[in-house]
């Protein structure tokens, strides 16, 4: 069974107009120069697993409060047994929610014809080229199932955003507006700024994040496009 | 209180009692000359005119410090000097009475020097200058005087061991806070007592803006805490009718400017403000006839006017989205939403919570005031509410009635109370007895001194409080609230029974039954004397740090093991009021459902902070949770507390608290988050506050908890 590294009873700011509790999955396939969760993808064995039936009770003794359960990570599709958890979540009446880097489109198309999850985020790192993509996400990655993913999303069977976390140096303006125009998602598109307090590449520590007033402006921008 | 050798110019005078102080101050002398002006004669009136010593007993003490200042070859004599050398012959003699009356106030040189120096840390809000060192020196003086005065030597004592905390005794003189109504100066226009000019009721908006404004920092400065202003949009309103948005939204930028940058109302302070809003037409105020421009009745009443004051809460909420100049909150006015049954069933209020919610999350200004069912009140300072009964609603008939005031604030120190009862169950409650006993006693002392300054009417310092417009005082002093605080019951239940409240279901039971018990109390000495004796979770900005430090010293090594936060930097402080631990991992749904427990026994008003820190949370998930708060809970009051860093150099504010800035990397920066009730900048914070700021659960640590996360559930 997948280990669950982190667990946040309560967020507001995980699943837009919900409260939801946040479960923290370990590992990822993507090395993204600006993660701030990446000692959860290195050294998930420094973290205490916590027991699903623990929080299931938790969650619970929680029901009138919490809409929904946001599954993250590290990467949550790189677990074969996720749609199990998923359905374990289910049972008990809770909504999931389920950020991904849409890697394993395979998977997204399983939980989604299952009629599983409710909601999928999904973070598009950069412009659709391979280059750009591979420079964001710090290893040479193949497109293909990531634009699948993005179609599959499309297709609109299931509720879904994608975002994107900018960063100076990686991201210029210019990008936003073509991956916006790429995507035409209109207000599913969602801007991030980069946190430079603690990135995997230490040297992102001295990049200053967007003014968040031009962000939201591009944001504004970019959600036109549909 | 004149000293001796001030008396020169009227040494034919005996026992005259009424010199001006102008005229004293001309005659203090310090150099020899003085000395040669040396008549012993003054020593005698000064004894026969402020003690109750015989004559020939002031002749002799007169006599003995001649001698011994004139074989002390002192080369400069000051009046001061005097004034101890003649309390020492006094105590000499046993006359602890008469050396008491005879005292001199003051404040040492070095004293005097740091002051001027270094900023005052006792109240966040007071910025360093002059204004505030002569407040502050006046303060010390007032309080001095209050102890020694004004309170029993008993209640004075108590203050001084910290087993209860009398607040702002420095403003002895003044009543504690007041809310209000704007209708009264839109009706009796702006005629303060001691002002050479009388304006007539405003008849244009800006105008009746100035009116409120000047109005509040004339209340502030008879007051000591803050002032509040009921159903400010909706009293607006009847001046707002036609207003473009442009208009409108000006007048909130106005208004919230004003209130802002107010740093010169008292010792260079902001006025404590806080504007209570409804999106509705409260119940009580449906078919009240409205008072309009030039102070007249419009023929309507309050209802026909919804529109004009939901645009006007909703501009004032976009100026607070915007923030300073610089985007950083506003840390005055306060504005409080009440969140009704009426609320929700108001048209567009889901777009009025998200951009409230929206401001909360981005800016934290928001309160969300509970009143559910039939409640209705009027809250202010940083938590302090109060609720209006049967008369308060006859009265709202003629709103400019509706003036509250709270007498005074008495917290007791509830950790010293567990220490003292060592851990047997019949003496806590006994003693809790008693700690509320001697905060009774002390207000029925502050009662009687301050209604002395009213019987002076408007010829008397509280002239403003004794002013009678509309056929009765400003001030009704039979509507007051006495304030019963307490900080740290987390510690009492602590010491008591070897868990923190949010350790176990027993635990917080037992604080429960504390507070019911406190509750119980001061509803009998409510009855006792016919006042309004209420419990009210203190702010404890500086008591909950100074209680901390006495316990240190007092009952040490057991606090050593009590106070929160870390002993080796001095930044110790107790748990404020009714709250859990600040550091407790507890989810804020656990945090408001638990803390909301208390709530409905703390009748003058209770909050919940949830500490934001960096997040910034999606507004229509802040409203899910403002809506089943106000439907799951008890809850009295909550706000969301986010932390800035404001960057000196580049004048941009980013979230979280940094130690450089975000957009910059500059290093000259000030965090600002909130303190107690309002927020501020932490270089003005005192230690216990520093403590615990460095302790609060931001709801944030999620890896690794095992099962510590795992709160208890209560109740």
């Amino acid at each position: 069974m997948i280990e669950i590294k982190g667990f946040l009873e309560t967020s507001f700011s995980d699943w837009r107009g919900k409260i939801c509790s946040v479960l923290f999955l370990p590992r990822c396939n993507f090395r993204c120069p600006y993660c701030h969760n990446h000692s959860l993808v290195f050294h998930p064995e420094q973290y205490a697993t916590f027991s699903l039936e623990d929080i299931l009770a938790r969650l619970r003794s929680l029901r009138d409060w919490i809409d929904g359960v946001c599954l993250t990570g590290g990467e949550p599709t790189l677990h074969a047994d996720l749609p199990l958890l998923v359905r374990k979540i289910k049972r008990h009446g809770f909504s999931v929610k389920l950020d991904t880097n849409g890697s394993n489109p395979a998977m997204l198309e399983e939980l989604i014809e299952g009629g599983e999850t409710d909601f999928i985020s999904m973070d598009v790192k950069a412009p659709l080229e391979p280059f750009r993509y591979s420079r964001s996400t710090g290893l040479p990655v193949n497109l293909k199932p990531i634009l699948d993913s993005i179609e599959i999303l499309k297709k609109g069977k299931v509720e879904y955003e994608f975002r994107m976390t900018v960063v100076p140096g990686l991201h210029g303006e210019e990008d936003i507006r073509t991956l916006g125009g790429r995507l035409r998602v209109g207000q599913r598109f969602i801007l991030q700024n980069f946190n430079p307090e603690n990135p995997l590449d230490p040297s992102l520590r001295n990049i200053f994040p967007y003014d968040p007033k031009a962000l939201k402006k591009i944001e504004k921008e970019v959600q036109e496009m549909m | 209180m004149a000293s001796v050798i001030e008396m020169k110019g009227n040494q034919q005078e005996l026992f005259k009692h009424e010199i001006e102080t102008t005229d004293m101050a001309l005659f203090v002398r310090t150099s020899d000359e003085a000395m040669l002006g040396w008549d012993r004669q003054r020593i005698v009136d000064a004894l026969m005119r402020e003690t109750y010593v015989d004559f020939d007993t002031a002749k002799e003490v007169a006599r003995e410090v001649e001698d011994l200042i004139a074989t002390s070859k002192i080369k400069m004599i000051t009046s001061p000097l005097i004034r101890e050398l003649v309390d020492t012959k006094l105590v000499e003699r046993g006359l602890e009475q008469a050396r008491k009356m005879h005292t001199r106030l003051g404040m040492p040189l070095y004293d005097v020097d740091q002051l001027i120096l270094h900023p005052n840390k006792e109240n966040a809000n007071v910025p360093h200058g002059p204004e505030a060192t002569n407040l502050t020196l006046a303060e010390r003086i007032k309080k001095e005087y209050a102890l020694l005065t004004v309170f029993s030597q008993e209640i004075a004592d108590a203050h001084m061991r910290g087993d209860i905390h009398l607040h702002d005794l420095g403003f002895i003189d003044r009543p504690y806070c007041s809310g209000q109504s704007l209708e009264y100066i839109k009706r009796f226009g702006l005629s303060l007592p001691n002002s050479i000019a009388m304006a007539k009721p405003a008849k244009h908006p800006e105008v009746l803006l100035a009116h409120m404004v000047k109005f509040a920092a004339a209340l502030q400065s008879h007051f000591a805490g803050a002032i509040g202003w009921d159903s400010i949009n909706l009293f607006f309103a009847p001046y707002l009718v036609g207003m473009s948005d442009q208009e409108m939204e000006q007048l909130a930028q106005m208004m919230i400017f004003e209130f802002s940058q107010q740093a010169v109302a008292r010792g260079g302070q902001a006025i404590f403000t806080d504007l209570n809003l409804y999106w509705e037409i409260p119940k009580h105020f449906e078919n009240v006839p409205a008072i309009g421009p030039g102070g007249e009745f419009t023929g309507k009443t309050y209802s026909d006017y919804l529109e004009e004051s939901q645009r006007f809460a909703k501009a004032l909420f976009d100026v607070y989205q915007e923030g300073d100049g610089s985007g950083r909150p506003f840390f005055f006015p306060k504005p409080l939403v009440h969140i009704t049954e009426k609320f929700f069933q108001t048209p567009g209020h889901t777009d009025f919570l998200y951009h409230i919610c929206d401001v909360a999350s981005e800016k934290g200004n928001t309160y969300f005031v509970f009143d559910r069912g039939e409640t209705a009140k009027i809250s202010e300072c940083c938590r302090l509410s109060f609720k209006l009964d049967q008369t308060d609603l006859e009265d709202a008939k003629h709103p400019w009635k509706m003036r509250y005031c709270a007498l005074q604030n008495v917290t007791l120190n509830l950790p010293r109370i567990a220490y003292l009862a060592k851990g047997d169950d019949a003496k806590l409650f006994s003693k809790t007895a008693e700690f509320i006993e001697m905060a009774v006693k002390a207000h029925l002392e502050k009662k009687l001194f301050i209604e002395k300054l009213l019987s002076l009417g408007e010829k008397g310092p509280l002239a403003l409080l004794a002013m009678e417009r509309d056929g009765s005082p400003y001030l009704r002093m039979g509507r007051a609230s006495f304030l019963v605080g307490m900080v740290g019951l987390n510690e009492l239940v602590q010491i008591h029974t070897g868990q923190e409240m949010h350790q176990s279901k027993q635990a917080f039971k037992f604080g429960l039954k504390v507070i019911a018990h406190m509750k119980l109390l001061v509803d009998r000495f409510s009855q006792r004397y016919g006042m309004r004796f209420v419990l009210e979770q203190t702010p404890a900005e500086s008591t909950a740090y100074r209680f901390a430090k006495l316990d240190l010293k007092f009952h040490s090594p057991k606090s050593g093991h009590i106070v929160k936060g870390d002993i080796s930097k001095g930044e110790v402080y107790y748990t404020n009021s009714t709250y859990l631990n600040n550091s407790a991992v507890l989810n804020p749904i656990e945090r408001v459902r638990q803390e909301g427990l208390f709530h409905p026994l703390i009748e003058a008003g209770a909050l919940t902070h949830i500490w934001l820190g960096e997040a910034r949370p999606s507004k229509s998930s802040l409203a899910n949770f403002v809506v089943k708060t106000f439907q799951l809970t008890q809850n009295d009051q909550i706000a969301f507390s986010p932390e800035f860093t404001a960057c000196n150099r580049c004048h941009r504010t980013s979230r979280g608290l940094r130690s450089s800035c975000a957009y910059c990397g500059a290093e000259d920066v000030e965090g600002i988050t909130r303190i107690t009730g309002y927020f501020t900048k932490l270089s003005s914070w005192n230690k216990g506050k520093l403590g615990e700021l460095r302790d609060r659960y931001r709801n944030q640590a999620f890896f690794a908890q095992k099962n510590e996360g795992m709160a208890v559930e209560a109740g």
